[in-house]
């Protein structure tokens, strides 16, 4: 019974994923390649990341929210946008449209930090015979942050791949893509300062996730329009 | 394109779906892990006693238990004073199987530091004594533990007796509360050992004496018997008489220490073992003695149970109060017992021969014709595993005061008996004097013996405990020495005695199913959704027919 729960939570993680692949054109356009090439920066990135984390972060004492420590967390989190930038433009594609490669980067990089944030835990608790809702909800935060990724991606593409855009919504842009990449660490400040329970924050990003991405696909096609 | 009302209609009603689900389980605490002791399993003379099985793998049931529960595929846990033994007992009597037992003891019996009030504890002493009394001479086919009540299980029967009020036992289709004990089949204890530990305390002899020294002995057993072999402290039965026994040993080394005051007796100090068993121990260390040395025991003194008396000890004798050495005896006890205000009444119980049911220790000096009596405070002979150190006899249940009293008693008698002081009026071991009874002394060797459970085929020869009784005695006596023998057949004991029970909080199996279902449903309309938005429905419906054609790639 606890291997079918394992199972459960492991499609609910990681099935929307696949899910996304197979039912847009990115199947079509077989654009494996590019995900896979996305996954690899994203373990680089990851890498570069934890050695700085390691380098610049004092072991916290007490519980509380410093500041200075999230600000540098906020900086290195950073990283994770050079990161997208590395992959977005430097790395050599297959003739494919604008359009799919941020969704192949997106993708590829999502599913690469699924993988390696919550397949551990998940194959190592869910399989036990205790039940807790926790890995119900790692699931929802991996869909949460697909489509964040997405978005990123996109608004990143905006940010680096075109050259056109319309003036006003440059700022727009920058603003949403900062907002983007500082998610992590607004979770982190209503986890722990504000202290919200898991519900309630995993239900926080959800929100905030189709609201990002609504407001990227908006962008996203007021940018395609003037093309 | 309404993408944005669209999920947030999947959204409401995954949130409703959410819902429905959390109504089927609740949140509850993270698996737990607690100490449990097992009901004890032996066999007596062939016959399985005791509880018979080990692991558990149930989900958890509390009394009151809902209409038509089936209980075989059950644990249940129930507090002690909430267990009606009727009910137990017609289970037993009825051969009606429960899947596992687990009885939660009140904190106090843990807790050292707790004063004991007298008027719980008599319902407490009475409900535990029935309990081991059932439990122990009944064959139990599912695994019995002891366990604790705290904070924790509080709340678990709280939750099991709420989701049990909705109307479901608890099972596999509906969830609730797992308890897992992994332990390993009970083996059997190959040869039990009772070790019997003995020191001397050689008298003076004179210049011209030829013959051998009388000998006094003083014997006390000192292992335990219970329901829960890991509860076993047995502090009055009969932690009380070894301790006594260490103060006389020590209290005579000092007299003997110098020769001026050695006395015209050897001391003879025997802690045995294989008490509850029909002190077959005692048995086997005197017929592992040497007949001279037997013959030259004057009479032996044997302390059972004197860690709870106020005003009357017992001498319990198996020869005629009449005979010259027994009224000689009694009257060193009771002129001294007067002058301390208490008295020693005196019970005559015939041994027969033929009966091998030994309900003191002395009967087993009396078979082999040794003049002995047992000093208790218990009136009459304790039933066959009975008063052998059982729950309820923990640290609350004897106290130092009595023991000093009998050390008194004991020893003063000894001391006039030994040096001739009949009818002078002094103390020998005077408060004050360099000579004086040790509370603290008693009081320590008391907590360490009610902290250490003693159930004899569990104690190997090389005991820490063992070695600790040895080293104890040979400090206050010489040529101290432990006899090991294998314990008499008749009993044959099983070990897996202590477990760690494991608590799980588990989800049903229909959570799953319908968890599958959502999920299932939500990555479908995922699907839909996606490959409406991006390639039109007509691509949906395609997939959908999947015609002969080939699949058209895009240009």
């Amino acid at each position: 019974m606890t291997v079918f729960h394992f199972l459960n939570c492991a499609a609910l993680t990681f099935g929307p994923h696949v899910v996304y692949y197979s039912a847009t054109p990115l199947s079509e356009y077989d654009t494996i390649g590019t995900c896979v090439k996305a996954a690899v920066v994203y373990l680089g990135t990851a890498l570069v990341k934890l050695v700085c984390l390691a380098t610049f972060l004092k072991v916290p004492e007490n519980d509380k929210f410093d500041p200075y420590q999230e600000l540098m967390k906020i900086f290195i989190g950073f990283i994770d946008v050079a990161g997208l930038y590395f992959a977005l433009t430097q790395l050599t594609h297959r003739n494919i449209s604008q359009n799919h490669k941020f969704q192949a980067v997106g993708l590829g990089w999502a599913f690469a930090d699924s993988v390696l944030h919550r397949l551990a835990p998940l194959w190592i608790g869910a399989r036990g015979l205790e039940f807790t809702w926790e890995y119900i909800f790692q699931g929802l935060e991996a869909n949460a942050n697909l489509v964040m990724t997405l978005s990123l991606a996109a608004l990143g593409s905006l940010m680096w791949l075109r050259k056109n855009k319309p003036r006003t919504l440059v700022p727009i842009i920058y603003a949403c893509a900062l907002l983007l990449a500082t998610m992590p660490s607004i979770t982190s400040y209503l986890r722990r300062s504000l202290e919200w329970q898991t519900p309630r924050v995993v239900g926080f990003e959800l929100f905030s996730s189709l609201a990002m991405a609504f407001i990227s696909w908006q962008l996203f096609s007021a940018c395609q329009r003037t093309m | 394109m309404s993408i944005s009302s669209s999920s947030g209609d999947v959204l409401a009603s995954a949130l409703a779906v959410l819902l429905v689900l959390l109504a089927c389980v609740e949140l509850g605490d993270a698996a737990a892990a607690v100490s449990v002791y097992r009901l004890i399993q032996y066999d007596l003379a062939g016959a399985p006693l005791g509880s018979r099985a080990a692991s558990v793998n149930h989900h958890a049931a509390a009394l009151p238990l809902p209409a038509g529960a089936d209980l075989s595929r059950s644990a249940l846990v129930a507090p002690l004073l909430d267990l009606p033994l009727a009910f137990l007992r017609e289970y037993l009597v009825q051969k009606k199987h429960l899947g596992a037992l687990l009885i939660l003891l009140p904190e106090k019996f843990n807790d050292k530091d707790a004063a004991a009030n007298n008027d719980g504890n008599g319902q407490l002493k009475g409900a535990l004594a029935e309990l081991e009394k059932l439990l122990l001479h009944e064959e139990v086919p599912y695994p019995v533990y002891f366990a604790f009540q705290d904070d924790n299980f509080d709340n678990l029967l709280a939750d099991i007796r709420k989701i049990a009020s909705s109307g479901q036992p608890a099972s596999a289709t509906t969830g609730g509360y797992k308890l897992v004990v992994s332990s390993p089949e009970p083996k059997k204890v190959a040869s039990p050992i009772i070790s019997n530990i003995q020191g001397w305390l050689p008298g003076l002899k004179g210049e011209g004496d030829t013959e051998q020294l009388p000998t006094i002995a003083i014997v006390a057993n000192y292992d335990t018997f219970g329901a829960a072999p890991e509860l076993s402290v047995g502090s009055d039965s009969n932690g009380s008489g070894a301790v006594a026994l260490l103060e006389i040993a020590r209290l005579f080394s000092r007299l003997y220490s110098n020769p001026k005051t050695r006395g015209k007796y050897n001391l003879l100090f025997g802690l045995t073992s294989g008490g509850p068993y029909n002190y077959n121990g005692t048995n086997k260390w005197l017929r592992s003695f040497d007949q001279r040395v037997r013959e030259s025991i004057d009479h032996a003194i044997c302390l059972n149970s004197v860690g709870s008396w106020n005003d009357e000890l017992w001498m319990h004798v198996s020869k005629p109060p009449e005979n010259p050495y027994i009224k000689q005896i009694f009257e060193d006890f009771s002129d001294v017992s007067k002058e301390m205000g208490v008295s020693v009444g005196i019970k005559h119980k015939k041994i027969n021969v033929s009966n091998p049911r030994v309900a003191w220790e002395h009967e087993q000096f009396s078979r082999f014709r040794v003049t002995a009596l047992s000093l208790s405070e218990l009136s009459s002979p304790p039933e066959f595993l009975e008063s052998t150190g059982g729950l309820y006899d923990t640290r609350e249940s004897a106290d130092a005061e009595s023991i000093t009293r009998t050390v008194r008693v004991v020893s003063e008698s000894l001391a006039r008996h030994i040096y001739g002081l009949k009818g002078r009026n002094f103390d020998v071991f005077a408060e004050n004097s360099s000579l004086a009874i040790n509370p603290r002394y008693i009081q320590s060797w008391l907590d360490l013996l009610s902290r250490t459970p003693r159930v004899a085929p569990f104690l190997q020869k090389n005991d820490p405990f063992i070695a600790a009784l040895k080293k104890e005695l040979s400090e206050h006596t010489a040529d101290v020495y432990v006899q090991s023998d294998v314990l008499d057949g008749m009993f044959t004991f099983y070990d897996a005695t202590k477990a760690n029970l494991n608590v799980y909080q588990v989800a049903s199996v229909t959570f799953d199913l319908l968890f599958l279902l959502v999920l299932g449903s939500y990555l479908i309309v995922l699907f839909s959704f996606l490959v409406i938005t991006t390639r039109g429905l007509d691509d949906l419906i395609n997939i959908f027919r999947r015609p002969p054609s080939r699949k058209v790639k895009g240009a």
